[in-house]
């Protein structure tokens, strides 16, 4: 806390100090206030009339940061940790990945692994802009939008245009983008094509294990639109991403290493047509329809002849109207029904021919009223209902006040919910080596013990075993508040504070045990967690040539049980400096693993108006996270073991030559911070070069 | 002022040849080097690697093992107690891997026996007249054996075994007195090594035993 009142106070100072030398009173600074955002209401609003918090990466960003997958631009964000296991999943306001809901042109990306949907699947080489909404948006988006919602907006303009860049950098990574628009007649046309290599890297020392191994990605995207009229629009996007990655493991189990070579593939395929009709310009009604398909497959064959096999495919299927209505310029409303047929197959269920579905039948309704000019209320929900477990009401109202040009303030609540996902309900997983357990999802779990027990082979039931019954989703109750504030012409200054409190957060847990000692787990809706801090933000315009832009979490979190058995003491203990057993004290308490209490982001831009050239600098600041209960109390405390602090420096450096023609070079992780058990996913120091082309010509026809 | 520096220096002379007399009662060397070492300081006994059958090879399938003995260990005497002694009500607690039996039923001869209760070392004073002291019938022992079960925690993901905190190990010797006991450490130096050591490091430096009892020899049950 102190640390933030010496960086506004620093800032106070800076801009005052800025303000007597300003040399360009009529900066265009406040520019991004009329910027148009489409995920916090899912219709364009600007963004001085959106009650919630958002941040919005633009192309440009993406462009000079020269990021390849969404991991690398998300993790220059604020307020975002980038977690490893299962790939690189996104940590938003505390929360695990599984509740972060990841939209590509507002349909939502399926095919993640316990939860995660990685990262480094998508690449940034069409986006237009990202926008991210933070806090519960469930009652617009419905499931896993607990934490927040990241919508990737592809660029899909139909200016006649083409555009390539190429890539090149440290081990052997290449990426290469072409994409190429035009119109003819009531036709409009995009496509795009990313080809992604890399040969991956090892940063433990004498090991043939590749931390991150050699990949190989290709994504097309195809976009078509027909402008029927001037109040009816057709347009079909399809997008593809084919990743294959060449596996070679080395398991090391008590000494002994087992050496496995392989291959996983996984195809991913989004298919989207929407139909867009204007009634007036006070009545619009949007028909979307989406399937999307995911097929992962993962082959092993290893030294000590055990093979892995592994097979998962879902698809999702959705239509779904929108109706967006405007009374009057004080009275509008968003409101829309839609269907969902979702299908797994997989090999970690009973059998991957047996196919899974979920239908789901949703209705959502949201009002914006503007009472008074400078006042914005918002209040909406959304409706689930489920087949194959409890159904979801999700309420959210939220309030802006734009108490001048230089201040606002706004305030939300939302409940946000995640669905049981099918390996909760469907697991068959029986782990015959180690320890040897197994896994059953909540919808099988019951079933399966009874007909052990018929047959003899269970020796007990539980106390947990007697909590199964349909999962509920997880709900949460989310918080934010906060203003923005122009404390001086080129200083914005962002603050906002929230509180997540989640409950029936689905866990594993023993439920029985076999004759043989053997045990059998289930999952049950048990847990109940907060998070809470707060997040501040500061762009600051030196001058004409150089822009600060400086973000700052602070976090907190905890099981609430576990805090609330710490408070009636005498139930963890832990060791002191001696190993010896003492109680332990709240304020040893850390809560939730993985998490850095203190997150910070500082860029500094450099790029003079008039001429070509543009250079940054991006620091990531993490403090250090617990990794592992060291103590073997169950929790987590001071006395854990963590994981180190660091600070990761990135640059990049470019100039735009003529005609379209721009060439860039920079330098990642330059400091070289490698922590191989830890941030398996952050490879040591890399350099690239990088060329970049584009002809566009109504931007030509305007400059002659 | 002169008085006075006097006297503080007169003070400080007495405290020093004071604090030095004590030191020279009680030569201890507590420092850790990784060796075998038995050090009595009042009432407490502190015990520092003791090797309860250390791996010493790899079965074909990954399977570590040790020699297959037990380390026994007299708490009324506070000494190591040899093997071949096994059979005798010499020993009180014996070692073996994550196995610990005490000297009564199928493990031993002796009137000894166990149970384990959550709390701090010092926080037991006076061994509750209502417990009851469970005794080794393998492959049941008196100490649970299991993750989580008894004295401790095994994390599969790190490979690397703690002993949980605020149990303490209430012992019944084998000639019928009680003692308390607490495991501090698991490896070698009384240092768990970090979850992302090697292998190698985990498996070559545990089965070292740490930990510290009192024994009331009086018979009594208050420490």
């Amino acid at each position: 806390m102190k640390n933030l009142f010496s960086i506004v106070f620093i800032f106070c100072f800076l801009s005052v100090h800025a303000q007597e030398n300003n040399p360009f009173p009529d900066s265009t600074f406040n520019n991004d206030l009329s910027e148009v955002v489409v995920t916090a209401t899912r219709t364009e609003r600007k963004i001085v009339n959106v009650a919630v918090p958002v941040n919005i990466i633009t192309q440009k960003t993406i462009q000079q940061a020269a990021s390849l997958r969404l991991k690398d631009i998300l993790q220059e964000q604020p307020g975002i940790f980038l977690t490893s296991g299962f790939g690189t999943g996104v940590q938003m306001q505390g929360l695990n990945p599984d509740y972060t809901l990841i939209l590509v042109d507002g349909e939502p990306l399926i095919g993640r692994t316990s939860g995660v949907l990685d990262l480094n699947r998508i690449t940034t080489g069409n986006i237009k802009k990202i926008e991210i909404v933070k806090g519960p948006s469930s009652s617009l988006y419905g499931s896993e939008a607990l934490a927040g919602v990241i919508n990737i907006i592809t660029d899909k303009t139909n200016d006649t245009k083409v555009g390539a860049s190429v890539r090149y950098g440290t081990y052997n990574t290449f990426d290469g983008n072409i994409t190429g628009s035009t119109r003819i007649g009531k036709v409009g046309m995009s496509a795009f094509i990313n080809q992604y290599n890399t040969d991956g890297y090892s940063i433990r020392p004498f090991s043939v294990e590749r931390s991150k191994l050699p990949v190989s990605r290709t994504t097309p995207q195809l976009q078509v639109s027909y402008h029927v009229s001037s109040k009816t629009n057709i347009t079909i996007s399809a997008r593809y991403n084919y990743e294959y990655i060449k596996n070679e493991l080395a398991v090391s189990n008590n000494g002994i290493v087992t050496f496995s070579k392989g291959r996983e593939k996984n195809k991913d395929l989004n298919i989207s047509p929407t139909l867009t009709h204007n009634f007036s310009n006070k009545l619009r009604s949007t028909l979307r329809l989406y399937g999307s398909r995911f097929e992962g497959s993962q082959k092993l064959n290893s030294s000590g002849g055990e093979g892995y096999d592994d097979y998962f495919l879902q698809q999702l299927y959705r239509a779904e109207n929108q109706v967006d209505y405007s009374i009057n310029k004080k009275i509008s409303f968003v409101s829309g029904v839609g269907y969902v047929k979702e299908f797994v197959n997989s090999s970690r269920y009973d059998d991957k021919n047996s196919r899974k579905e979920n239908v789901v039948k949703y209705g959502y309704l949201q009002t914006e009223w503007l009472p008074v000019k400078k006042l914005i209320l918002i209040g909406g929900f959304r409706y689930d209902d489920n087949k194959v477990y409890a159904s979801a009401f999700s309420p959210k109202i939220a309030a802006r006040l734009n108490v001048s040009k230089r201040l606002s303030i706004q305030a939300s609540y939302g409940k946000g919910f995640k669905a049981p996902d099918f390996r909760q309900l469907y697991l068959n997983f029986t782990n015959t080596s180690a320890g040897s357990y197994s896994v059953y999802g909540a919808l099988e779990a019951q079933n399966i013990i009874l007909v052990l027990d018929n047959a003899g082979l269970i020796k007990q039931y539980e106390a947990d075993f007697y909590k199964l019954q349909t999962l509920r989703p997880e709900y949460s109750n989310g918080f934010n508040a906060g203003f923005t504030v122009y404390p001086a012409e080129k200083l914005q200054w962002q603050l906002n504070v929230f509180r997540n409190d989640i409950k029936d957060l689905i866990e594993a847990r023993l439920v029985a045990t076999r004759q043989d000692n053997t045990q059998i787990y289930s999952y049950v809706n048990i847990q109940t967690a907060f998070t809470q801090g707060m997040e501040t933000n500061i762009k600051y315009n030196i001058n004409h040539a150089f822009t600060v832009l400086a973000g700052y979490q602070f976090l907190q979190t905890a099981d609430k049980d576990e805090l609330k058995k710490i408070r009636d003491g005498n139930y963890y203990y832990t060791r002191d400096e001696n190993n010896f057993s003492v109680i332990l004290k709240k304020s040893d308490y850390i809560g939730l693993p993985n998490r850095s209490p203190h997150m910070a982001t500082l860029k500094v831009q450099y790029e003079p108006t008039h001429q070509r050239w543009f250079a940054n600098a991006r620091a990531i600041y993490r403090s250090k996270w617990v990794v592992f209960d060291k103590d073997g109390n169950g929790i987590y405390n001071k006395q854990d073991e963590f994981a180190d602090g660091y600070v990761q420096l990135n640059s990049s450096l470019g100039i735009t030559v003529k005609y379209g023609l721009r060439i860039q070079a920079g330098a990642e992780n330059i400091l070289n911070h490698v922590d191989a058990s830890n941030l398996p996913n952050a490879s040591g120091r890399t350099f690239f070069g990088m060329i970049s082309y584009g002809f566009n010509r109504s931007k030509i026809k305007q400059s002659l | 002022m002169m008085k006075r520096t006097m006297t503080a220096i007169l003070t400080a002379g007495i405290l020093f040849t004071a604090c030095k007399k004590d030191d020279v009662s009680t030569p201890v060397d507590k420092t850790n080097d990784g060796t075998f070492k038995v050090f009595t300081e009042g009432k407490i006994t502190t015990v520092q690697n003791l090797m309860a059958d250390t791996i010493i090879g790899f079965a074909p399938t990954g399977q570590p093992y040790g020699a297959n003995k037990f380390s026994f260990f007299s708490i009324e005497n506070n000494s190591l107690i040899p093997s071949t002694d096994s059979a005798t009500s010499r020993w009180d607690i014996g070692f073996k891997g994550t196995t610990i039996i005490t000297n009564a039923g199928t493990s031993g001869p002796g009137l000894g026996g166990a149970f384990v209760q959550i709390g701090t070392f010092d926080g037991l004073n006076t061994i509750s007249p209502d417990s009851t002291f469970k005794m080794d019938a393998a492959p049941v022992y008196a100490i649970t054996t299991g993750s989580g079960k008894g004295w401790y925690n095994y994390d599969g993901a790190n490979n690397l075994l703690t002993p949980l905190p605020g149990r303490v190990m209430v012992i019944r010797t084998s000639s019928g007195k009680f003692g308390k006991l607490e495991i501090t450490n698991y490896y070698k130096k009384g240092v768990t090594p970090a979850a992302s050591a090697s292998d190698d490091e985990k498996l070559h430096n545990q089965r070292y035993y740490a930990f510290r009892y009192t024994f009331q020899s009086n018979g009594s049950k208050t420490f």
